[in-house]
Parts: structure tokens; sequence; C-alpha cells
């Protein structure tokens, strides 16, 4: 016997068994050796295990399952290709989304009025509305619009990106 | 009739370590895999079967065994190294099929018993009975071991574990298999 692989003779043992083709130093081994009689006792029973006919059975076609091997690579492939501009999508999204949140917050005091000005009660007093017209200044206008842009333009990309 | 190539379970293989083929040293193209898979496919239904005890299960797990085994893009040169990756793949798959069975509940780590009925034959039926009470690494060491000739460090690779445990685990899946024949009356 050697300790890492069991018997040597444990092939042949399982050999003999299931073809019941024994020669006589076979068969005094497997009676002294205990693997080998554990794999003689069942030998015979997995030989006949093993040759029960399956149910009718079509295995699928290689070329089929070749085709869509080569079908999930492929796609595989091209999400991995997709990633750092899926990734530069999100960062663009996160930038106009940090500017917008900025925006607002640094000119909210006057959004706020210029919206409540809109108001008809706020719109008899027109003095008041034209101060709070006043307080959003050109550049604001002007950065709406380049932030604007910039979501119209990361939201056509993916929409373009996907198609 | 099973499909051509997909005969069941050649005892031994006994001239698979002679006569197993070389390949070149190349990535696998499409008649390669094809002769491949032709060669290896009914057995490795037949093995994913009697392990699940379920046809449509084997169907599935044999298409993404091979499916994992082209994805690995093989281009060892030789076939009983390709050979080793199928069983292992193989018996991840089924060991993963069962840990789903488990956690989904729906289905029991037991065989299906529709696969099982009597019409097609007593035998059939109390064999296949009687294996499906083996745990899976049990099902999978005497299947390996007995059916497919496969070495002990041929086993250990396709149940991840080690060359010397599967003596000890070999030997007790055989005294539980024998346990459960005497059981049942088939002992032979």
């Amino acid at each position: 016997m050697t300790a890492m692989t069991g018997c040597r003779l444990e092939p042949d043992v399982i050999r003999a068994a299931a073809s019941g083709e024994w020669t006589s130093s076979l068969r005094r081994h497997a009676e002294s050796c205990a693997d080998c009689a554990a794999a003689a006792e069942v030998g015979p029973w997995m030989e006949e295990f093993a040759r029960l006919d399956d149910r009718e059975h079509i295995l699928p076609d290689p070329a089929v399952l070749w085709l869509k091997a080569k079908l999930m690579q492929s796609n595989a492939t091209m999400q991995r290709a997709s990633l750092p501009m899926t990734r530069l999508q999100i960062g663009a999204y996160l930038a106009v989304a940090a500017c917008w949140a900025s925006l607002l917050t640094w000119k909210w005091s006057a959004i706020e009025a210029w919206v409540k000005s809109l108001t008809p009660s706020h719109m008899v007093m027109a003095s008041a509305s034209a101060q709070a017209t006043a307080s959003l200044t050109v550049s604001f206008f002007a950065l709406v619009v380049v932030l604007s842009s910039a979501t119209v333009f990361v939201a056509m990309h993916t929409i373009l990106a996907e198609e | 009739m099973l499909a051509e190539g997909a005969l069941i379970a050649p005892l031994f293989v006994a001239a698979r370590a002679t006569t197993a083929p070389r390949m070149p040293n190349q990535p696998m193209d499409e008649a390669r895999f094809e002769a491949f898979y032709r060669r290896m496919a009914g057995k490795i239904w037949s093995y994913i079967y009697r392990m699940t005890g379920d046809a449509s299960a084997a169907d599935d797990l044999l298409q993404k065994t091979f499916f994992r085994f082209l994805r690995s893009n093989p281009v060892i040169a030789d076939e009983d190294h390709l050979r080793r990756y199928v069983y292992k793949t193989a018996t991840n798959l089924v060991f993963d099929h069962f840990r789903e069975a488990k956690r989904d509940r729906a289905v029991a780590i037991e065989m299906p018993q529709s696969d099982f009925r009597a019409d097609r034959g007593e035998l059939r039926h109390d064999m296949m009975r009687v294996f499906s009470e083996l745990k899976p690494q049990e099902r999978a060491l005497l299947w390996l071991a007995h059916v497919e000739g496969s070495s002990h460090e041929e086993i250990a690779e396709s149940l991840a574990v080690k060359t010397k445990s599967v003596k000890v685990m070999l030997f007790r899946a055989r005294k539980r298999l024998g346990a459960l024949l005497s059981k049942k009356g088939l002992a032979p």
C-alpha cells in the first residue's frame, strides 16, 4: 500500500470485481487488504449501476454550444470594454449634479425671492420683483445654460452609447 | 437511444490512460472542441445524472460545464488534463446545484422521484434509490473511482480535497454503499 494513493492493486481489484475475472493472488490480496475488500464488495454493483440504460437522451449539439459560448464570450468582452465608459458616465452625472447643487445653494435665497415674486400678490408690488430679479445676475443665467447643456449632453451620450 | 458519442459510462475506461490523444498546444478550435465534446459529453451527462437524478438538471449542468470549459480558453495539450478539468467543473456545478436547492428549499437534496418511476424497471428504480441515499460527495467518489477509473489524485482534483483524504473517504463511501446494499437486500 502507498500512504498517499491507497493500495496500488486497487484498480486491478476494481476491474476484477467488475469483470469477475480474478487471479488467485489478487483474490488473496483482496481478502487481506481492507481497501480492496471494500472495493470488491461494491465493485459489481457499481458496474451494474453504470451499465443501466439512461433514458432516451439527445445531447446538445456541440456546434450550438460553441456558438452560444462564443456569443457569451463576446458579450462579456463588450461589457468589460464598456466598463470605463460607464464609469466615466457615472462620474459625469455626479459632477453635473454637484454643480447644480452648488449653484442652487449659492443662489438659493435669490431664487426663492424670485419664485415668490411670480405669485399674483407679489406681482402687484413691482419694485420687490424687480429687486429679486436684479439679484440673479447674468452670470447665474449663463451658468444655468451651461449646466443645462452639460446635463443634456451627458443624457444624450448615455442614450446614444446604449444604442 | 443516446446521441452519437454519448455512450453511457464505459466501465473503467480501461484504455483511457494509454489512448488519450495528445493535442497540439494551441487554442481549441470548433472542430477540436466537437471531437472532444463527442468523446466526453455522454460520460459527463451520465455522471451528472447519476449525481443529481434529474435529467433536466443534467442537461442544464452539462451545458454549463462546457460553457465554462470554453470560457477557460483551453490550450492544454494533454487531453487527460482537459478531461480532469471537465470533471472538476461538472462536480463543482453539481455541488453548487445542491447548495442552491438547499437554499431555495424548493427542491429537496434527495434525487427527485419523477425520474425514477417503477415503469422504467424495478432494478433501475432500486439502484437509483440506493445511490440517492448516499451523500453527493460519496456518489462522486464512487462514480469516479469505479466507473471512470480515476486515480486518487484525479478524484482529489475533481472534488477539491487532499489526495490523502480520498483513501479514507472512498473507504467510507464503499462501506456505506455496502451497508445500504445489505440493508436493501441488493448486495451482490
